[in-house]
């Protein structure tokens, strides 16, 4: 993929910050109030990345990760303090409004809506503000229709919408005047499982319908389970992956999760005896396979053993335990996005110490 | 041209809408509007009582501290019904929520002020223009096509300076965190305009001239309908002085925004 391919390329993007060095106290503060004293942060370092026309991309990473901070570069707010940006073929910064023209932007829980006017004279507005044909403007509002009710959204004021509402209408106004790139920042936060999965529904379906590219931030993984196919993950600055969401899962070793019943049926289960079972695995385990680690966990009557394969294969795990014990119940789990994730998080902020 | 009239065309529908919907909340227009009719009967009565003991303040009577005052009060509508979001600019920077308004494509400025308009201001246009007829009347001053559209010039003059204290001061918080009593405070000059800036001392009729101009927002322009034989340099200045004033602040205001989106969300 080159440049010209792609709808969105960054190459080498770095963006800095200066952060004035505060001081404790009152007095310190009065010293601030002179103060020059100020650090650089990077908040986005090195990043390259490339998007093709209507991929639907999970952007990741803790709070403060940067990934606002790279978003508002691709949106055309932020210039970058060195690197190339090109959406669309332009530089965001530079164009600012001929970027916006082609983007569609839904920020969680803000809503760029008029907050006392009713959603289709919102959408009114976005028509003559996004120059939309009345023939486009019908055909997606009919699209719109055959998606979602509509009804039950058109004539009512943003204000007094719920928060699904208000973020499935914020979705559509972004969608409005087909952008050929959609940005996400946690669409989901906040919502009902029910209204979750209508929000994934229509991402998803506008993103086949109209083979818009959707650039997608989100702390919930059962969103970039749903909809995402690649995800880019990045922490302080730094990105720490960019590949297929399949991959994701042998990215750190093979790993899978032993889930083991040590109580009798219809026993009572408490946190005390929870701790003595996992103390007793741990004290096995530690003994048994020395080179290899686990991660530990309990909830209920289960206490799970993350286990990386490519250390020590999951079934010696099971057939040593089985020896040792008296095991009631098994069951095996794949790893879930989440976990891995986590994990990644976690060997990122261990490499650093 | 062709981008103002698209400006224009999405104003005005922003605008209808809105006014639609502020309709809808009966009660609170109809209290702020007797709230606004009674602050300003209350300030007249005011002005009314110290005239009983002083025939004059410094060489102005009673009927020309009224056309001053009518006169103010429409100078200061523009600001009130177009650009009353400037009063909310320190809260919606300091949530950050002012970065809603820089996806879109078309001017953030334009954008931002577009949101609301307060249609309260249309009551206080409505006094202002009653007593500087009432003061007109009075005073005795000739009426003619060029008096009106001298009139015209320097209430748009006039309006474009106050516009531009305002976008100043807003502005501020774009730089600095918690500025919201700022704009409170600059509004409070605005009562001093009010007043011929001749019965201040020599300091703050500077300081109103060329540092706060509110000397602009009624003194000068007002002159040229009210003593045209004795105009100073100063209000011939002021339609050029207005523009550039009102272009700098536009100015530092659309630095503020492009500076503000660099920070955090």
């Amino acid at each position: 993929m080159d440049k010209s391919e792609s709808i969105i390329y960054l190459k080498d993007v770095m963006k800095e910050f200066k952060i004035l060095n505060r001081h404790e106290g009152l007095k310190g503060s009065f010293r601030d109030m002179f103060s020059r004293d100020y650090k650089t942060i990077k908040a986005v370092n090195q990043v390259s990345l490339e998007i093709a026309p209507g991929e639907i991309v999970g952007y990741l990473g803790p709070n403060g990760a940067g990934k606002s901070t790279t978003i508002k570069m691709m949106t055309g707010v932020l210039e970058p303090t060195s690197g190339e940006i090109y959406v669309n073929g332009k530089v965001p910064y530079k164009n600012r409004e001929a970027n916006a023209q082609n983007i569609g932007v839904v920020f969680g829980q803000r809503s760029q809506l008029w907050w006392a006017l009713p959603l289709v004279e919102s959408f009114k507005i976005l028509k003559d503000i996004y120059r939309i044909s009345d023939k486009d403007y019908k055909d997606m509002l009919e699209l719109y229709g055959s998606m979602i009710d509509m009804s039950a959204l058109y004539s009512k004021p943003v204000r007094q919408m719920s928060l699904g509402q208000r973020t499935l209408s914020d979705i559509l106004a972004a969608f409005l005047h087909n952008p050929a790139v959609v940005f996400l920042d946690e669409p989901t936060i906040g919502l009902d499982v029910s209204m979750k999965a209508k929000i994934r529904n229509l991402i998803s379906s506008l993103n086949q319908e109209k083979n818009t590219t959707v650039i997608l931030t989100t702390h919930d993984m059962g969103d970039v389970d749903a909809l995402c196919k690649r995800i880019i993950i990045i922490d302080k600055g730094t990105m720490l992956y960019d590949n297929h969401i399949e991959n994701l899962r042998s990215f750190f070793g093979a790993y899978r999760t032993l889930k083991l019943n040590l109580n009798k049926r219809h026993e009572e289960v408490t946190e005390k005896v929870q701790t003595e079972n996992l103390k007793k695995v741990r004290e096995l385990l530690t003994e048994k396979f020395a080179q290899a680690t686990f991660t530990y966990d309990t909830d209920e009557e289960w206490v799970s053993i993350l286990i990386d394969e490519s250390q020590v294969p999951l079934m010696k795990v099971l057939s040593f335990l089985q020896e040792q014990l008296k095991i009631y119940d098994v069951r095996l789990e794949e790893i879930s996005t989440e976990s891995v994730i986590k994990k990644i998080y976690e060997n990122n902020e261990n490499s650093e110490k | 041209m062709k981008k103002l009239k698209f400006y224009l065309r999405i104003y005005f529908k922003i605008l209808s809408q809105d006014i639609k919907s502020r309709m809808s909340y009966r009660s609170d227009f109809i209290i702020s509007m007797i709230g606004m009719v009674f602050t300003n009967v209350v300030e007249i009565a005011a002005f009314y009582i110290t005239f009983l003991n002083f025939p004059s303040v410094c060489g102005w009577t009673y009927y020309e501290m009224l056309f001053l005052y009518g006169f103010s009060l429409i100078a200061l509508t523009p600001m009130q019904c177009l650009f009353e979001n400037n009063w909310n600019l320190s809260r919606n920077v300091h949530r950050g929520d002012f970065i809603k308004y820089c996806f879109r494509p078309i001017n953030i400025f334009f954008y931002y002020f577009s949101e609301i308009f307060d249609i309260k201001g249309l009551g206080q246009l409505a006094i202002g223009i009653g007593t500087l007829i009432f003061a007109w009347n009075k005073l005795q001053l000739p009426v003619s096509l060029i008096i009106i559209l001298e009139l015209l010039i320097a209430l748009i003059v006039a309006s474009l300076f106050f516009i531009g204290i305002m976008n100043f001061t807003a502005a501020v918080s774009f730089f600095l965190v918690n500025t919201g009593f700022l704009i409170g405070t600059m509004s409070k000059f605005r009562d001093y305009a009010k007043y011929p800036v001749t019965i201040f001392s020599k300091g703050f009729r500077f300081i109103f001239t060329f540092i706060i101009p509110i000397a602009f927002i009624a003194y000068y322009p007002s002159l040229v309908i009210m003593r045209p034989n004795e105009i100073p340099v100063l209000t011939w200045l002021a339609p050029v002085f207005g523009v550039v004033f009102f272009y700098l602040s536009y100015k530092f205001w659309m630095l503020g925004a492009r500076k503000y989106s660099g920070t955090g969300t």
